[in-house]
């Protein structure tokens, strides 16, 4: 194993390869020209995206319910399978099995295409997130702006199927949702330009790398300057805000299950509630693959490899949701707004000045 | 002490009455004595000018109840009064009807709990009240024909009612139709925080609550009827669990137990007084949890750790109560004289289980406190929201956590005792926030209270001497209480005063049994407390409102 600072060198140095590069060296597509890089680009893609699937499928019927127990005095899942494993198969089959309801007077096109738009922004997003052992699929110069820009995809998503879907509820929980995300995306972004102060780059594989310096040592145990440790405030901010852009408790408004039943999908059933549930989930994911990268050195650790390391941090960020959801009563539609105009942008912009005031200093 | 009582009672309210009677003058058609209170009969047209008298110039300033019943010759509305101050002191006012075009004036401007109470005796009964704001059926659908508390109700006549005759809740988008920025929005009857099947027809504005009905009468199952058609002696005691049946059944058992005990003039021993008290608080603690519990779910929005917290404690009274009754829900354990039997044996086992839940109790509440009320989210959705002024509380007749959360100071348990509370060392838990946090607080605070009582309980029956464990009295096997004599008697059950008017006819079975629910009372209180706030701050208000639809329809 390459100890840590060297193998973050090593990647400040040359550009590592990329997930389709080494697909294209591995099948031997290379004679093919362009069409050999399409194909390792589609396959490489599939396996990114089969690893995110499946990291949901454990998480949404079967990680959230054990978690959400262990937190409530429960036990949860435990007859099908082993700790209750296969419940995964089950549920899946469950939902997939269901009568799809389309509600009369919905809009067609829009209705149906919400649950698709909704998990592929998602998915998008991870195109760009490095996940360590050379599992990337594009490292653009613009890598971070993709992400974020493909994120807020999801919510016109939100808006078309509350929309469209002909239900008050619906449409209550759609708009609740664009006013949400508008208020905390500009401070989630506002947020993250503070780390791209510190790297001077919007590309992902350079702010993994600038990361991996060491910060300070403590008897013995190198820290690594991972934003989170070089400035714990900006953390604190991202991590906030990526909950309420994420909708989860305390933030989970939109979808509010005691006050509008189920928000924005209250009509959908079977295979598109699926998609919009999938959807949500990758979006958690996505949330912390972007706090994994920008804050906590992306997939750098010690002893385990890189991709290992990057799915702990993801699912260390996904515990936290579920701690939030478990714990912390819902805010009302006008107190978030409120928090996210006057309080989060505000102290996301003081936090901007202040590190770009740090960094200036240093470097002169 | 039990029979001193009711003699010394007596006289005193002999003379008010007499004072009562100088107050209205000529109003005064003639004199009844109910049990509980002296009854003034009047005309139909006089009743907002007699009510305004009593509440303006004797202080009555709470209706507690309107029954309405048919006799064979006459309507008749009574309107049960009470004062906040002090509720042992009780009037009548009866106001007969004729039976042909049985009309009455409406008490709704004098007290605005006489709307839901008048359109029910309306919707029951058949009696109409003149000037009433809104006079509709309320339990039972619009298209219902007559009216089946009446003499002549025939209850072989189907009612069969076509779909369109049924308003399409569907139907309205606006407030009317000139008005198209407000949106009319059905919360219920399925609807995940309606706790059972309410209807609440909501006009928003934006996310801003402009008006909010309830629509009840979905879970009416006939219990004033069913009670009617039993015997005094076994056959009713079973109903009262089933209107609250959140697990205050003991609660509900005794407000049937104390009106009929007083009726039939049936004096209980002190020992079951003592079990009963226990039993009873028992079950408030285990009524009060899952308010708290789902109230903060309503808050929070999921299955959280508190709601299953708080579900976790409450399981372990009912564990309590099913040992001491037999059952978890429906307990049937009251008697009319007593209780139906004994503490279980090994009781020294039973008083441990009792302590154990006692000792572990202020751990418990610490924890609610650091989750819910020291939390500053759920402050900031709940301190200064669902706002209800003491005076709108009293004008709604609002009774339970719901009053003293608004800073009303009245609790029958002290105020007018009964059972062993008197004798015991307790305080009446009160919040001046008039809020959904002050009402939350009210109830976790009762908590304690009630553990305090239980503790007490448990010493007084851990001390009991074998040879004077009295369970229950020497009731005849048949009770047949005097003909016309009447009582209205209420309780502190874990939502508020529990009340319950009882006529006799000198048979085995009433002849009239009103259930006075104190849900139905405060569920009224929704509209004032919700509109022009936002509809989360709906949803809270209606959960820190605790109603029970078993106990708001019956």
């Amino acid at each position: 194993m390459v100890p840590l600072q060297a193998q973050g060198q090593g990647q400040a140095q040359a550009q590592p390869q990329l997930l389709p590069e080494t697909l294209v060296d591995l099948l031997g597509l290379g004679g093919f020209g362009v069409l050999g890089e399409i194909v390792a680009a589609l396959i490489a893609a599939f396996i990114v995206g089969n690893i995110m699937l499946t990291m949901t499928a454990v998480a949404g019927p079967w990680a959230k319910r054990k978690i959400t127990a262990a937190f409530t005095d429960r036990i949860a899942v435990n007859r099908v399978g082993p700790f209750g494993l296969l419940i995964i198969v089950a549920d899946a089959v469950r939902l997939l099995s269901k009568e799809l309801i389309v509600p009369e007077g919905v809009d067609r096109p829009a209705w149906d295409l919400a649950p698709i738009v909704l998990p592929f922004s998602a998915l998008l997003g991870f195109a760009v997130i490095p996940m360590g052992n050379g599992i990337q699929l594009a490292d653009p110069e613009t890598g971070l702006v993709f992400a974020f820009a493909v994120a807020s995809i999801a919510s016109l998503g939100v808006v078309m199927g509350g929309y469209a879907s002909n239900n008050k509820y619906s449409l209550l929980g759609g708009l609740r949702a664009v006013a949400q995300n508008i208020a905390y995306e500009i401070p989630l972004i506002v947020t993250a330009a503070s780390v791209v102060i510190f790297t001077g780059t919007l590309r992902m594989s350079e702010i993994v790398a600038a990361q991996s310096a060491p910060l300070f040592s403590v008897a013995g145990v190198t820290i690594p300057s991972w934003f989170a440790f070089v400035n714990p405030f900006a953390f604190a901010l991202f991590l906030l805000a990526n909950l309420a852009e994420i909708g989860r408790n305390p933030f989970d408004i939109p979808e509010a299950p005691t006050e509008i039943v189920a928000g924005y999908q209250t009509e959908y059933s079977s295979v598109y509630f699926v998609l919009f549930y999938l959807g949500e989930f990758l979006h958690i994911f996505l949330g912390g693959a972007l706090i994994a990268t920008l804050f906590l050195g992306g997939p750098a650790g010690p002893v385990l490899p890189g991709f290992v390391w990057f799915v702990i941090k993801i699912w260390a960020v996904f515990l936290f949701t579920q701690w939030a959801r478990s714990a912390v009563p819902r805010f009302r539609i006008d107190q978030l707004i409120e928090i996210g105009w006057k309080g989060m942008l505000v102290l996301s912009f003081a936090n901007l000045v202040l590190t770009a005031i740090i960094v200036g200093v240093i470097a002169a | 002490m039990s029979l001193e009582q009711p003699r010394d009672a007596a006289a005193v309210e002999r003379t008010l009455g007499d004072e009562l009677e100088t107050l209205l003058g000529d109003r005064v058609l003639g004199r009844e004595e109910h049990v509980n209170a002296p009854g003034f009969v009047i005309r139909p047209g006089d009743v907002q000018d007699v009510l305004f008298r009593l509440r303006d110039e004797a202080g009555f300033d709470h209706l507690s109840c309107v029954t309405a019943q048919e006799y064979e010759d006459r309507y008749e509305s009574i309107y049960h009064l009470k004062k906040y101050a002090d509720p042992t002191q009780e009037v009548s006012v009866v106001v007969p009807t004729d039976k042909e075009n049985p009309v009455s004036q409406s008490a709704e401007p004098v007290y605005r709990t006489a709307d839901w109470h008048e359109r029910e005796a309306y919707d029951l009964v058949g009696i109409k009240y003149e000037g009433h704001p809104d006079l509709r059926r309320i339990l039972l659908p619009e298209t219902w024909q007559g009216h089946p508390l009446s003499l002549d109700y025939d209850q072989d006549r189907p009612q069969v009612v076509p779909l369109r005759e049924h308003a399409n809740p569907l139907h309205e988008d606006h407030a009317d139709e000139q008005d198209a920025d407000t949106m009319y929005i059905n919360v219920g009857p399925h609807h995940p925080a309606t706790h059972g099947v309410l209807h609440l027809k909501c006009i928003l504005d934006g996310e801003q609550v402009v008006d909010v009905e309830s629509d009840i009468g979905y879970l009416h199952r006939c219990e004033e009827q069913m009670a009617q058609q039993g015997t005094y002696r076994y056959q009713i005691m079973p109903y009262p669990d089933r209107w609250d049946y959140i697990s205050a059944g003991l609660l509900n058992e005794w407000a049937y137990a104390r009106a009929a005990e007083d009726l039939a003039d049936i004096d209980v021993p002190e020992y079951a007084q003592v079990v009963r008290t226990m039993g009873a608080e028992l079950c408030r603690i285990a009524a009060h949890m899952l308010a708290v519990g789902t109230f903060a779910l309503d808050v929070y929005g999921d299955f959280t750790a508190i709601f299953m917290y708080a579900i976790r404690d409450r399981e372990k009274a009912q564990n309590i109560l099913e040992d001491l009754t037999g059952q978890r829900l429906m307990f049937n354990y009251f008697r009319l004289g007593g209780v139906v039997w004994d503490l279980p044996e090994p009781r020294e086992e039973f008083f441990e289980k009792i302590r154990d839940f006692l000792d572990d109790l202020p751990e418990a509440l610490e924890e609610y406190h650091d989750l819910i009320t020291g939390n500053e989210i759920l402050q900031a959705r709940t301190i200064d929201t669902g706002v209800l002024p003491p005076d709108v509380a009293k004008s709604y007749g609002a009774t339970g956590p719901v009053a003293r959360g608004s800073g009303i100071d009245y609790d029958l348990r002290r105020d007018d005792p009964y059972g062993y509370y008197d004798e015991l060392d307790w305080d009446v838990a009160v919040e001046d926030g008039c809020d959904n946090f002050a009402r939350l607080l009210v109830r976790l605070r009762e908590v304690e209270e009630s553990a305090k009582i239980i503790d007490q309980c448990v010493d007084l029956l851990e001390d009991w001497p074998e040879d004077e464990r009295t369970i229950q009295s020497n009731v005849p096997r048949t009770l047949r209480p005097d003909d016309d004599k009447e009582i209205y008697r209420a309780v502190e059950s874990a939502k508020g005063e529990l009340g319950i008017y009882i006529r006799a006819d000198g048979t085995d079975k009433p002849a009239r049994f009103k259930i006075r629910s104190p849900c139905f009372s405060n569920l009224q209180t929704l509209p004032e407390m919700s509109n022009g706030e936002y509809v989360p701050d709906l949803i809270a208000s209606l959960g820190s409102l605790d109603i029970v639809l078993g106990e708001v329809d019956r």
